[in-house]
């Protein structure tokens, strides 16, 4: 793969590592706009070919490159620039293109702009906080691949579990993990008491689906 | 040369309509940017009716004029940049005008609004005093904190934004430092909400601490020196911690 990074901050280190990690043979093109972080990248990514340019060449960089790219993710430390990055990505049909988040608050707004993969770095916060404290409901996982959704739900009473079960019955690609309040894993739902969690997986509408079953009991 | 309008602004909803529109009627404005602070109010949905570019600036600190000002460079496409403080009631379209001609007209790359009012505090006990010690040059601009700017744009990918209220004074010695030439345009009258005296304690810090972080990079000052003695600040205020480098 030939991947186009830009960005020399938090952001663009932890995707660099991703990246080397899955693809140790892949050409990785590293982009920064100081002199001295372009450096230190070339020391920590010395497979990877980092490159100094200034901030208002980076959009001709990737049209002039943009055949030979797989994928672009812009991951500066400005949401400004990833979101003129990613939109000349885009205009230049290069297959793959990533937005790294500073902000969450800018979600929609890239949204609007039809990028493909909008990575917002803070939603762990949210899911771990939740999955701590107990909330009722947790979407764990939304794959921004596939049609795919990972949720906990928490079994508050009979009519919840209830309705679990006849779900899981009723749609063959709906699975489910069950946790007693004891912390024991198994996969049938008979086994479940009051006060555990349900770990629901499948196609997202369906899940979503349980998930506004569980929230209008919780809420009831 | 076109125009990009630059608006930073925080929780000020009732007056972004008005600000937008005036912008938009000023000569060789071809867009309006509006960088968010992370209202809680309807800013961004009434920029956005109104035709303004809109993004919230990258990160959630307060004050955070200076990123968001970063911000705007950064998303604007016109050859010209100006920025406006949006709390002005007696906006027109002539203020933009006023601030872009001197590059228009070839004359400057860089321009300072300044106003007649009442003397800033920030701006006559603080900034004044340590321009005057540091860049003498500077010390005869009026109004050095004024947020009412224009400047060619590809200059602003050259210069370091301040995060919080140290950004304008640290644009007018870094734009002196480039080699820009700069003038200050009078644009009358600015009519806006003033700070109570507790509030500005903190934006005098800012101003003192851009002005000395860049009297130290500039070699005015002995950086060991203003780390042993500048007791109260703390050394990565002045920035010999931190990297540099603007992204
Ligand atoms: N995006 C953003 N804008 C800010 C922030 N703080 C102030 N502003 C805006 O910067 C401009 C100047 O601020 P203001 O409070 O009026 O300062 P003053 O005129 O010096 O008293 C206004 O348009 C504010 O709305 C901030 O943290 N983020
Ligand atoms: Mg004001």
């Amino acid at each position: 793969m030939r991947v186009l990074l830009i960005g020399g901050g938090h952001s663009a280190y932890f995707a660099a590592r991703a990246i080397r990690e899955i693809d140790p043979d892949g050409h990785l093109i590293i982009i920064e706009f100081t002199r001295e972080k372009v450096e230190m990248l070339s020391r920590t990514f010395p497979s990877a070919e980092v490159l100094f340019q200034e901030i208002d060449r980076v959009e001709d960089y990737i049209k002039e490159n943009s055949e030979l790219l797989d994928a672009v993710i812009a991951a500066t430390e400005s949401d400004s620039l990833n979101l003129r990055y990613c939109r000349v990505a885009r205009e230049n049909a290069v297959p793959i293109t990533v937005s790294i988040l500073n902000n969450p608050l800018n979600y929609e707004i890239f949204k609007k702009e039809k990028i493909n993969y909008i990575i917002d770095p803070y939603r762990v916060i949210t899911i771990q906080l939740f999955e701590i404290l107990g909330a009722p409901v947790n979407v764990v996982f939304s794959s921004l691949v596939n049609n795919l959704e990972i949720a906990s739900v928490r079994i508050l009473n009979e009519k919840l579990l209830h309705e679990l079960r006849s779900a899981l019955d009723k749609h063959d690609d709906v699975i489910a993990a069950f946790v007693s309040r004891t912390g024991e894993i198994s996969s049938s739902p008979s086994s479940v008491s009051l006060g555990g969690s349900a770990y629901i997986m499948g196609p997202r509408e369906k899940i979503e689906k349980l998930l506004q079953l569980s929230r209008n009991v919780v809420m009831r | 040369m076109s125009i990009s309008v630059i608006f930073p602004t925080k929780n000020r909803a009732h007056y972004v309509k008005r600000a937008v529109r005036t912008a938009f009627k000023a000569h060789r404005v071809e867009e309006v940017i509006v960088i968010d602070g992370g209202s809680m109010d309807d800013t961004i949905r009434i920029a956005e009716r109104e035709g303004a570019k809109v993004i919230v600036q990258s990160d959630l600190i307060y004050p955070g004029k200076g990123i968001a000002m970063r911000d705007g460079a950064y998303l604007a496409s016109c050859d010209i940049l100006v920025y406006l403080d949006i709390d002005i009631r007696n906006v027109t379209p002539e203020f933009i005008e006023k601030l872009a001609e001197p590059i228009i007209s070839g004359q400057a790359e860089f321009v300072k609004g300044c106003f007649e009012r009442a003397a800033g505090r920030v701006t006559e006990l603080v900034a004044k005093p340590l321009l005057r010690m540091f860049y003498p040059e500077l010390a005869k601009f009026r109004q050095p904190l004024s947020g009412e700017i224009a400047g060619l744009r590809k200059l602003f990918y050259k210069v370091e934004f301040e995060r919080g209220w140290g950004v304008d004074v640290g644009l007018l010695i870094d734009f002196y430092k480039l080699g820009a030439r700069i003038v200050e345009r009078d644009i009358g009258y600015k009519d806006h909400d003033m700070k109570p005296l507790h509030a500005l304690t903190d934006m005098a810090y800012e101003v003192a601490a851009a002005i000395l972080r860049r009297a130290i990079r500039d070699q005015k000052v002995d950086p060991r020196w203003a780390e042993k003695y500048m007791s109260g600040v703390r050394a990565m205020d002045l920035g010999l911690e931190s990297e540099r480098g603007f992204v």
